[in-house]
C-alpha cells in the first residue's frame, strides 16, 4: 500500500530534508489520488442512502420513527464540486514544489513534460480505480477559466517597446505564417488521405473542408506552452518576443478559421464570397478585440483614477476589468485573446501611476499565482484528458500530421524571414529562425478546439483528437526538452541582466529625440515620427484625464528616476546597508516634498574635506555597524511575506528600545571625540542611503552635508549632520504623491495615538531630527510620514530587481 | 526611374558622395529634392532659418542642437554634401562586414554614430560630458515641470554611474560603455536610408 510505505522512512533513504520533503509530497499525491475515485465512488451511495431515507419518511407518512440524533454525518455531494476542484488546485501546486525539490530532474525536463506526466498517472490512477474521469478539458472550463489568466498576466507584464518595434515581423509570422501552414498542412493531408487505393481505410471519407479545419487547430503556435518552454531557456528578449507575440497573435487568425470551416463544413464549399467574408472577418475579429480590450483598459484606468481613498479593492479593478474585456470579446466571437493583451498593455501605465505600492504588488503576485496555477493545472489537465479521451489511432494519418507540421513550420519561417529581412533594420539570422522555427509549440488551445467539435458533423472527432494530442505531445516533450541543449549548443544570445541604468534611459531618450529630428529634417514620417506624435498626444491629453492629481505630469525620466531610487533604498535597507556614508551632493528621493529654497549644492566645499584619522574611523564604523545589525534583526520582521504589515502594531515596544539605544549611541560618540556628532538616526539614515544611492564606491567618511555645516558651524571638521536637518532631502520610499492621502490617512492615524507617540517615532525615522537651527513644522510632520512611508516600503517585496516595465515578461 | 543617373549626375560631386557614404543614386536624389526644398532662397546653401522653418523641429525639445551639428564650428551655412555626410551616420549598419585594416571606417558605423551623438551633448567639443552640459540637456529634455534639484541629483547620479575614472565627467568611452546594452545599430538608424 502506497500509505503504509510513506508513513515511515526507512534507514537508507530519506535522510536529506529534500528526500523526505519529496516523500512526503508522494504521499500527499496518493492521498489525494484515492481520495478522488473515492469521492466519485461515495455519491452514488449517499444519494441513494438519501433515496431511501426520504421514501422511508414518505411511506410512514404519519408514523415517524425516531432516530437517534445524527451526531456525525458525512454528506459528501454537498461539497463535492468545489472541493474536487481545491484538489486539483492543490495537487497542482503539490507538483509544482515537488518539481522543485529535484534540482537535476527539473534542468533536463521542462515543468510541462513532467506535469503532463503526473496527469497521466493520475488518470490512470482514477481510471484504475474503475471511476468516470471528470471532463477537465472541457472547453469551456479551459476557455473561461483556465486561459484568461494565463494570457493577462503575458499582457499585462508586456514589453512594450521590443513589441511594438518588432510588430510587422511578429504580424507577418501570425497571420501568414499561420495560414500557410493551416493550408499546406490540411491540403497535403487530404491529398495523403486519398492516395490509398489499395487499402480503403476509413481516411478515404475525410473531405477537404474538415481537413483544413483540423489543420487550423493544429498549426496555432500555443501562448501557453511557449511561455512555459522558454520561461526556462532564458533566450534574448527579441526571440522571445518574435516567438510569443506570434503565439497571442495568431489566436485572430485561428479563431476565424476555425469558424469558417466549421461552419461550412457540412455543407461541402466554400465559394469565393466566402473566402472574401472570412478576410473581412478577420480583420473584425482582430481589430475588433483590440478595440474592445482598449476600451476596457481606458476604462480601468479612469476608474484607477479616483480609487485613492479605497486602495484595497484597485486590484480588484484590475482584474474584473480584464476578465470583462476577455468575455465580452468572446461574446462577439472576436479575439478574446487580443482584447485580454490589448486591455493590460493600456491600461498599465496609467493603473501603476495611479495605484499604491502595495497595490502594485499585488497584482503583480495574485497575476503571477494565477496564471502559474493555470499553467500547471493545463497540462496536467492535458493529461488526464489524453488517458481518458475516447482515441482512434490511425498511423498514418498522425504520423503524417506531426511530420507535416514540422515541415511546415519550418518552410514558413525561412520562407517568411527571407522576405521580412527586406524590411527589417536588425535582420534575422540563421540561428534566429531556427529557433523561431523550433519553438512553434502546439498546446491544450488546440486540443480544446478539437474538444468543441461536434460528433456529428465531423465523424473522424476522436482521430483528429488523438493527432492532436500526439501532436502536442511530440512537440511539447521532444521539441521542449531538447531545445534547452540546443540554445545551448548553439550559442543564441541569453537574455541579458536587465538592470536599466540612469544613462540608458538618460540617452535613449535623447537619442529617440534625436531620430525624430534626423527624421524631420529627412521629410520622412517613419517610426520615430509617429511614436513622437504619440507621445506628444498621450501628454498632452490621455494622462491627464486618466492620472490622479500631481503625477500626469511627472515626465517618464522623473518617474523611472523614482523607481530607481526606490529601489535602491530598499535593497539598501534589506541588505542592512552599508557602513558607507554619504560622500557627494544629496540626492533627493523625494521628488515632491523638498524644501528646495534651503538646499544648496556647494561642489568644491565638499571636496575639501580632511580625513578622518584611520582610528577613529574603525571605531565609529564598528559602532555603526553593530548599531545597524540590531535595526536589520528588527527591520527582518518586515520580510517578504508580510505584505500587510502594520507598524502601529508591532513596533511601539521596539521604537523606545531603538531610542534608548541612539541615545547611548550618541553620548558614547559624543564623548569620544568631540567634533563628531553622529545623527541619532539609524546608520540607514537619509545619509547612509544617499550613499549608496549615489554610489558610494570606496567613498570615505564625508557626510553629504558637510558643506553647509561649514556654514552654520565654525568648526570645519563638524561632522553635524543633524545641523543640516532641515535642509535635508528626506527620503520618501513611496511612489504615491505626498499629498495621497493613504499617506495621510497614517499620518491622522497617528496623531490620534498621541502626541507622545511622535517622540518614540523620532526612533526610526528616516530623516534626522531637527538640529539646532530648530525644530520646524515640516519637518517634524515629515518624520511620522517618513516612517510610515519607510514601514510601508519595507514591507512591501517592492518593484521587484528583475522586472521592470520594458523588461520581458517573467521573473 | 529610368532618368535616375541622370538626374543624379547633375548634383555636383555626387559620385564621390556615394562612394564616401554609401549611399545609393535614389538616396542622394531623394536627399537633394529634400534639401532643395528646406533652401528656400536657393542658394545652394542652407542657413539655421531654413531649418528653423521645419514646425516639428521646433517643438524637438533638441532641436536647436541637432542643427547645430550640420554646422561646423564657425561656419554659417551647410552645402549639399555635408548636409549628406551628417544624414550618413544615420544609414543602418551593414552586418558581417569584412573591413581590412587599410579600409577607413564607414560613416554609418556604431563608433561613428555614438561620436556623433556625444558631440551632441558635448557642445564645447573638449572631448567630455560635463556636469554643466548634461544638466542642459537634461533640462532641455524635461522642461519645466522639474525642479532644479530633481535636474540636480539626476545628473550626480548619472555622472556617477558612468564616470569611471573619477573626473567628474563623462568621457567618449564612458560614454560608449554606459550605452553597451543599447543596441545602437538598431536605435540610431533610420530605415529610409538604406
Amino acid at each position: 500500500m502506497p500509505l503504509g510505505a510513506g508513513s515511515h522512512s526507512p534507514a537508507g533513504i530519506g535522510k536529506t530534508l529534500q528526500e523526505r520533503g519529496l516523500l512526503l509530497l508522494m504521499v500527499l499525491v496518493f492521498l489525494e489520488g484515492s481520495v478522488l475515485p473515492l469521492g466519485a465512488s461515495s455519491s452514488p451511495d449517499i444519494s441513494h442512502q438519501e433515496h431511501l431515507d426520504k421514501h422511508k419518511v414518505a411511506d410512514k407518512g404519519h408514523n415517524f420513527t425516531k432516530k437517534p440524533f445524527p451526531v456525525l454525518s458525512l454528506d459528501y455531494p454537498h461539497i463535492q464540486v468545489p472541493f474536487e476542484i481545491s484538489l486539483w488546485v492543490l495537487l497542482a501546486s503539490l507538483m509544482k514544489l515537488g518539481f522543485h525539490l529535484i534540482p537535476r530532474l527539473s534542468s533536463i525536463v521542462p515543468e510541462s513534460c513532467l506535469l503532463i506526466v503526473v496527469g497521466l498517472l493520475v488518470g490512470g490512477l482514477i481510471k484504475l480505480a474503475g471511476e468516470d474521469l471528470p471532463p477537465v478539458l472541457d472547453s469551456r472550463l479551459f476557455f473561461l477559466c483556465l486561459l484568461p489568466p494565463i494570457i493577462l498576466d503575458a499582457g499585462y507584464f508586456l514589453p512594450i517597446r521590443p513589441f511594438m518595434e518588432n510588430l510587422g515581423t511578429i504580424l507577418m509570422f501570425a497571420v501568414v505564417g499561420t495560414l500557410w501552414n493551416a493550408f499546406f498542412i490540411g491540403g497535403l493531408l487530404y491529398a495523403v488521405c486519398q492516395i490509398q487505393p489499395n487499402n480503403p481505410s476509413s481516411l478515404h471519407t475525410i473531405e477537404l473542408l474538415p481537413c483544413l479545419l483540423f489543420a487550423s487547430i493544429i498549426s496555432a503556435v500555443d501562448p501557453v506552452a511557449v511561455l512555459a518552454v522558454f520561461e526556462e531557456i532564458h533566450i534574448n528578449e527579441l526571440l522571445h518576443i518574435l516567438v510569443f507575440g506570434e503565439s497571442l497573435l495568431n489566436d485572430a487568425v485561428t479563431v476565424v478559421l476555425y469558424h469558417l470551416f466549421e461552419e461550412y463544413a457540412g455543407v461541402g464549399t466554400v465559394t469565393v464570397m466566402d473566402a472574401v467574408l472570412g478576410v473581412i472577418s478577420f480583420l473584425v475579429v482582430a481589430l475588433g478585440g483590440v478595440l474592445v480590450g482598449a476600451i476596457y483598459g481606458i476604462l480601468a484606468a479612469f476608474t484607477s483614477r479616483f480609487t485613492s481613498h479605497t486602495r484595497v479593492i484597485e486590484p480588484l479593478f484590475v482584474f474584473v476589468y480584464s476578465y470583462m474585456a476577455y468575455l465580452s470579446a468572446e461574446m462577439f466571437h472576436l479575439s478574446g485573446i487580443m482584447a485580454l493583451i490589448a486591455c493590460g498593455a493600456v491600461m498599465r501605465p496609467y493603473v501603476e501611476a495611479n495605484i499604491s505600492h502595495k497595490s502594485h504588488t499585488t497584482i503583480k503576485y495574485f497575476l503571477k499565482m494565477w496564471s502559474s496555477v493555470s499553467e500547471t493545472l493545463i497540462f496536467i489537465f492535458l493529461g488526464v484528458a489524453t488517458v481518458d479521451g475516447p482515441h482512434s489511432w490511425n498511423w498514418t494519418f498522425v504520423t503524417v500530421t506531426v511530420i507535416l507540421c514540422l515541415v511546415a513550420r519550418v518552410i514558413g519561417v525561412v520562407g517568411l524571414t527571407f522576405v521580412i529581412n527586406k524590411f527589417r533594420i536588425v535582420k534575422l539570422t540563421t540561428k534566429d529562425q531556427f529557433i523561431v522555427a523550433y519553438g512553434g509549440l502546439r498546446g491544450a488551445i488546440a486540443f480544446s478546439l478539437g474538444f468543441l467539435l461536434n460528433k456529428d458533423h465531423f465523424p473522424m472527432r476522436e482521430m483528429f483528437l488523438t493527432a492532436i494530442i500526439t501532436v502536442i505531445f511530440f512537440t511539447v516533450f521532444v521539441q521542449g526538452m531538447t531545445i534547452k541543449p540546443l540554445v545551448e549548443l548553439l550559442a543564441v544570445k541569453k537574455k541579458q541582466e536587465a538592470k536599466r541604468s540612469i544613462n540608458e534611459e538618460i540617452h535613449t531618450q535623447f537619442l529617440d529625440h534625436l531620430l525624430t529630428g534626423i527624421e524631420d529634417i529627412c521629410g520622412h514620417y517613419g517610426h520615430h515620427h509617429w511614436k513622437d506624435k504619440l507621445n506628444r498626444f498621450n501628454k498632452k491629453y490621455v494622462k491627464k484625464c486618466l492620472i490622479a492629481g500631481e503625477r500626469s505630469k511627472e515626465p517618464q525620466l522623473i518617474a523611472f528616476y523614482h523607481k530607481m531610487e526606490m529601489k535602491q533604498a530598499i535593497e539598501l535597507v534589506e541588505s542592512g546597508g552599508g557602513v558607507k556614508l554619504p560622500s557627494a551632493v544629496p540626492s533627493t528621493v523625494s521628488m515632491q516634498n523638498i524644501q528646495p529654497k534651503k538646499l544648496l549644492i556647494d561642489k568644491p566645499a565638499e571636496r575639501s574635506l580632511s580625513q578622518l584619522p584611520k582610528g577613529r574611523e574603525e571605531e565609529i564604523r564598528k559602532i555603526l555597524r553593530s548599531n545597524l545589525q540590531k535595526t536589520r534583526m528588527r527591520l527582518r520582521s518586515y520580510n517578504r511575506h508580510t505584505l500587510v504589515a502594520d507598524p502601529y502594531e508591532d513596533g511601539f515596544g521596539d521604537f523606545l528600545i531603538k531610542k534608548q539605544k541612539m541615545i547611548e549611541l550618541e553620548r558614547k560618540i559624543k564623548n569620544m571625540n568631540n567634533y563628531l556628532t553622529v545623527p541619532a538616526a539609524p546608520p540607514d539614515s537619509p545619509t547612509m542611503c544617499r550613499a549608496r544611492l549615489a554610489s558610494g564606491t570606496g567613498t570615505d567618511f564625508k557626510p553629504a552635508q558637510q558643506q553647509k555645516c561649514n556654514k552654520i558651524c565654525p568648526d570645519p571638521q563638524a561632522y553635524s549632520t543633524k545641523a543640516a536637518s532641515d535642509r535635508v532631502p528626506t527620503i520618501k520610499v513611496d511612489l504615491a504623491s505626498p499629498q495621497s492621502p493613504d499617506s495621510v490617512n497614517l499620518m491622522d492615524e497617528f496623531r490620534r495615538g498621541g502626541q507622545q507617540q511622535q517622540e518614540e517615532d523620532q526612533g526610526l525615522t528616516m530623516k534626522p531630527p531637527s538640529g539646532p537651527s530648530g525644530p520646524n513644522k515640516p519637518g517634524e510632520a515629515d518624520e511620522p510620514r517618513e516612517q510610515q512611508k519607510l514601514m510601508r516600503c519595507l514591507s512591501d517585496p517592492g518593484p521587484s530587481a528583475e522586472e521592470e516595465e520594458d523588461e520581458p515578461f517573467l521573473p | 526611374m529610368g532618368s535616375n543617373s541622370s538626374s543624379v549626375n547633375n548634383i555636383p560631386n555626387a559620385q564621390e558622395l556615394m562612394q564616401e557614404t554609401g549611399f545609393s543614386a535614389a538616396h542622394i536624389l531623394r536627399l537633394h529634392e529634400r534639401f532643395e526644398f528646406l533652401d528656400k532662397d536657393k542658394r545652394g546653401q542652407l542657413s539655421p532659418q531654413d531649418f528653423g522653418a521645419l514646425p516639428e523641429l521646433a517643438l524637438n525639445p533638441i532641436g536647436d542642437r541637432i542643427i547645430g551639428a550640420f554646422f561646423s564650428p564657425g561656419q554659417e551655412t551647410v552645402d549639399f554634401a555635408s548636409f549628406v555626410r551628417i544624414l550618413a551616420h544615420f544609414r543602418p549598419t551593414e552586418t558581417n562586414r569584412t573591413r581590412d585594416g587599410a579600409q577607413q571606417e564607414p560613416v554609418n558605423s556604431k563608433t561613428r554614430k555614438l561620436k556623433f551623438a556625444f558631440q551632441l551633448y558635448d557642445q564645447d567639443r573638449d572631448g567630455k560630458i560635463s556636469r554643466a552640459e548634461l544638466l542642459q540637456v537634461l533640462r532641455a529634455m524635461l522642461g519645466i515641470q522639474v525642479t532644479e534639484e530633481q535636474l540636480q541629483s539626476i545628473a550626480e547620479r548619472a555622472i556617477q554611474e558612468a564616470d569611471l575614472d573619477k573626473d567628474d565627467a563623462i568621457s567618449f568611452d564612458e560614454f560608449r560603455k554606459s550605452l553597451e546594452k543599447v543596441d545602437i545599430d538598431h536605435k540610431m538608424s533610420i530605415r529610409f536610408l538604406r
